[in-house]
């Protein structure tokens, strides 16, 4: 499977969405993507590239896009 | 054969080597747990000690070492524990340091380092783990071991006594925050307990006792029933409390 495949089955999967939605999806954007869905969504993506992620990065990730370019820093390119 | 509380279970205990928490492993082990033994420093006596206990029980125990005061040693050994495939069903925050000083003799450097090992390194590994724990299919259970000193205001406490009561406070906040997926927090207070960390000189402690309704000191096994207990399914229903384990304290 390749990383986008995998990063856009991540959000489908946690936040029960569809990928044609998932360009525009921003934390808190929907019910689903809350305080606790965020930190199930970084479990499930850390889990998924086998990454932990840093406290200021999970801050930061407000978005489906802006999540794309955190992941650089981990070297996973989506 | 008695029943076995934990069989399935896979648990995180931080300071294993001595005092509550390494009771607490005996019991957890004794109960079936599969259990990540964390301690700071890789030794022999410990690895074999941690060896013969899984051989007895038939459990796994892994031991883990990582520094409690290096946020980047933390973050080693919490990334080894999730390295191992295996849901984290219970995470026992046992590690501490004490002090005993009055508040004027205590420089604010000495609050923080206990600060860095009583709550910040709790915080750091609870934040990291219960990511994990969170997408548990029957929830998980998070003990974090305070103290009385953390409820009560007992003089020569300021640095102690406050760093457990930001314990107990994150604790409540934990529980609060992650409840709704089914992640438990609950905090044990325990008073005068017979470890190495007692540090009340004789006449100080005979007081105590003799204020206290059983007027005895506390075992490290009396805490690790404790602690059993919130591990357990038995309290799939507790949640945000702070359970005193003090012979009955300041009552």
């Amino acid at each position: 499977m390749n990383n986008l495949k995998k990063y856009n089955e991540i959000f489908m999967k946690v936040f029960s969405v569809e990928e044609k939605a998932l360009e525009e999806l921003e934390y808190q954007g929907i019910d689903e993507w809350d305080s606790v869905g965020h930190m199930e969504l970084i479990a499930e993506l850390e889990d998924g590239f086998d990454i932990m992620m840093d406290t200021d990065d999970i801050i930061d990730f407000s978005s489906y896009k802006k999540g794309i370019e955190l992941l650089k820093k981990y070297e996973v390119e989506v | 054969m008695s029943r076995k509380f934990l069989k399935g279970k896979n648990a995180v205990i931080t300071g294993a080597r001595q005092g509550i928490g390494r009771a607490i492993l005996e019991k957890f082990a004794e109960n079936g747990a599969d259990i990540w033994a964390c301690s700071h420093n890789k030794t022999e006596e410990f690895e074999t000690d941690m060896a013969e206990t899984a051989a007895k029980y038939g459990v796994e125990i892994i031991p883990v070492y990582f520094d409690l005061t290096n946020d980047k040693e933390i973050q080693k050994g919490v990334k080894e524990i999730l390295s191992v495939k295996k849901e984290i069903n219970v995470l026992v925050n046992n590690a501490g340091i004490t002090c005993r000083a009055l508040f004027q003799m205590t420089p604010v450097q000495k609050a923080r380092d206990v600060f860095e090992v009583d709550f910040f390194a709790p915080y750091l590994i609870t934040q990291i783990l219960s990511k994990k724990m969170l997408r548990n299919k029957n929830g998980a259970s998070i003990i974090n071991i305070a103290s009385t000193a953390g409820i009560d205001a007992n003089s020569g406490r300021a640095a102690y006594g406050s760093a457990k009561a930001a314990l107990v406070c994150l604790t409540r906040v934990i529980a609060e925050e992650l409840g709704s997926k089914g992640v438990r927090a609950n905090a044990i207070a325990p008073g005068i307990v017979n470890t190495g960390m007692l540090t009340y000189d004789e006449k100080m402690l005979d007081e105590l006792l003799e204020e206290s309704l059983l007027k005895k000191i506390g075992e490290p096994e009396d805490v690790a029933d404790t602690a059993l207990f919130l591990a357990s399914d038995r309290a799939a229903f507790i949640t945000g409390q702070v359970i005193r384990v003090d012979g009955g304290l300041l009552l």
